[in-house]
């Protein structure tokens, strides 16, 4: 009977606590709304149509060119590149940047990442990057390169993917910008995989030649280097550069692990205002400097057998252009006309040595303040050694070029 | 004994950036520069100066922040470059 008793006041009990906890739900509800209420009635008044953009924000940029390219031997129009940027604005301190490149190769359709990389801004001197960078090496790979700002649709010698000069890699960096007394200075210092030295035994000619932008890298040593550049003129019209970078190139576990190299660089830019012809000067120049430790490679034309030579070289490119940005006749402030002359020169007894110098004349047609029509005539003179001389699109070549940046 | 290049370059870095980070922001003379002026000096150095009508404010707070990494301006160059496109768009 106890028993039972103690059965019929069991579900009782527990009827009562459901509506109890039920009873005290419903009173926390009237509470947190009546407060969320009183918060909403001290809100300042706004409607619902206006558009707030919040602190992540995302904007696609790049750039894209093409064109007709007339040279000894052909005729053609040419597809160039399409460069999709995405920049995503995480928030004030945080920002994160890839750009694509999408390129026509034959019948396919190649898709890079040119760079992709994470910037946090540590203080109002200093942003530290991590990921894919443009190396910080001279003034053209990092600044100048993009078809709507090159003045021409060529690069200088020694710039491109098989130039001597670095282009993408992947690390860290610290880079900003501060005075020093009354000289403003930007700098950037990295660490990188950095290049890898070519061993010349899947293909003997390109023994010693430094390749960038490949992973994984292929030891365990990091390159380290930096830019420094000084605006000596308090208009900041003339920049004065410095960059160098240094680390060990070779194949882990080879016989070229200790072999080191030391990249250097020293380039100028100068831009400003001639009111005496209603014109825009703009100069730059660059001087680059690629010395990798002596070593032996294979014999491109006897196997087995090894050689050497002292593996130094250097490019350089000075240029210079002048636009009437402020006459008064419209077609005339649209015009550019634009001169460069640049050098390459590569190890003396390498399969793969070059001395050439090559001329762009250019005349350019701005629609905008980014989008140009380039009209350049481009003339390459030298010597290029057994196996150098195999590279295709030498010669003398006239291009009509379209680029558009957005 | 490997890992010792490594070490070396990390405490470089830290070290390069402890001392700019006691450098100034900026001097007497930038600070006088209004936005206007900067725009002309920093970006033509590259490229021609951007159209203040190209992007909205919001959009521009991206554009600015992005080319402040990209171009190392300095954070007052920043701000008022930004001011001076986000007043003339």
């Amino acid at each position: 009977m106890k028993k039972l008793f103690k059965q019929s006041l069991l579900p009782l009990f527990l009827w009562q606590c459901i509506m109890m906890s039920a009873q005290v739900g419903q009173d926390t509800n009237l509470q947190v709304q009546s407060t969320l209420d009183i918060q909403m009635a001290q809100l300042p008044t706004a409607t619902t149509n206006d558009w707030k953009p919040g602190k992540s924000r995302f904007l696609l940029r790049g750039y894209a060119h093409a064109g007709l390219e007339m040279t000894e031997d052909e005729t053609s129009f040419v597809w160039g590149q399409l460069a999709p940027l995405l920049i995503f604005r995480q928030s004030d301190r945080l920002l994160f940047e890839a750009e694509l490149e999408v390129e026509l190769e034959g019948e396919d359709v190649h898709l890079g990442l040119e760079y992709g990389n994470l910037s946090y801004l540590i203080s109002s001197v200093l942003t530290f990057r991590a990921g894919k960078i443009l190396v910080p090496f001279g003034t053209f790979v990092p600044n100048l390169h993009p078809a709507w700002i090159n003045k021409f649709p060529t690069m200088p010698l020694g710039a491109g993917h098989d130039g001597i000069l670095p282009g993408a890699d992947i690390g860290v960096e610290l880079r900003g910008a501060a005075f020093l007394g009354s000289v403003k200075t930007n700098y950037s210092f990295y660490a990188l995989n950095g290049p890898q030295l070519n061993d010349g035994n899947l293909e003997a000619a390109e023994g010693g030649v430094l390749h960038y932008d490949i992973t994984p890298d292929n030891n365990k040593n990091k390159v380290i280097g930096g830019r420094i550049g000084f605006f000596p003129m308090s208009n900041s019209a003339l920049e004065v550069g410095f960059s160098g970078m240094y680390g060990k190139v070779g194949d882990q576990d080879s016989r070229y692990e200790d072999v080191s190299a030391f990249l250097y660089a020293v380039d100028m830019s100068y831009v400003r205002n001639l009111p005496g012809i209603s014109s825009v000067l703009d100069i730059k120049a660059q001087y680059t400097g690629a010395n990798v430790e002596e070593a032996e490679f294979p014999e491109p034309d006897e196997p087995g057998e090894f050689h050497s030579f002292t593996n130094n070289s250097q490019a350089w490119f000075v240029q210079a252009s002048i636009r009437p940005a402020f006459v008064e006749n419209a077609f005339m402030q649209n015009l550019e006309l634009a001169g460069r002359y640049s050098s390459l020169k590569t190890p003396e007894g390498a399969p793969w040595e070059v001395d050439q110098k090559q001329w762009d004349i250019g005349l350019n047609y701005w629609l905008d303040w980014r989008t140009v029509f380039k009209f350049a005539y481009r003339k390459i003179s030298g010597t290029a050694g057994e196996h150098g001389g195999e590279e295709t699109g030498l010669g003398d070549a006239f291009f009509i070029h379209w680029a558009i940046g957005f | 004994m490997k890992k010792i290049p490594i070490i070396v370059t990390l405490f470089i870095l830290v070290i390069t950036a402890i001392f700019i980070t006691s450098c100034a922001t900026t001097n007497e003379l930038a600070a006088a520069k209004s936005g206007a002026q900067l725009w002309g000096e920093n970006c033509l150095r590259c490229h021609n100066t951007p159209s203040p009508e190209t992007f909205s404010d919001t959009e521009w707070d991206v554009a600015v922040l992005h080319m402040r990494v990209r171009a190392n301006l300095t954070e007052d160059e920043a701000v008022k470059i930004a001011e001076f496109l986000k007043t003339a768009n």
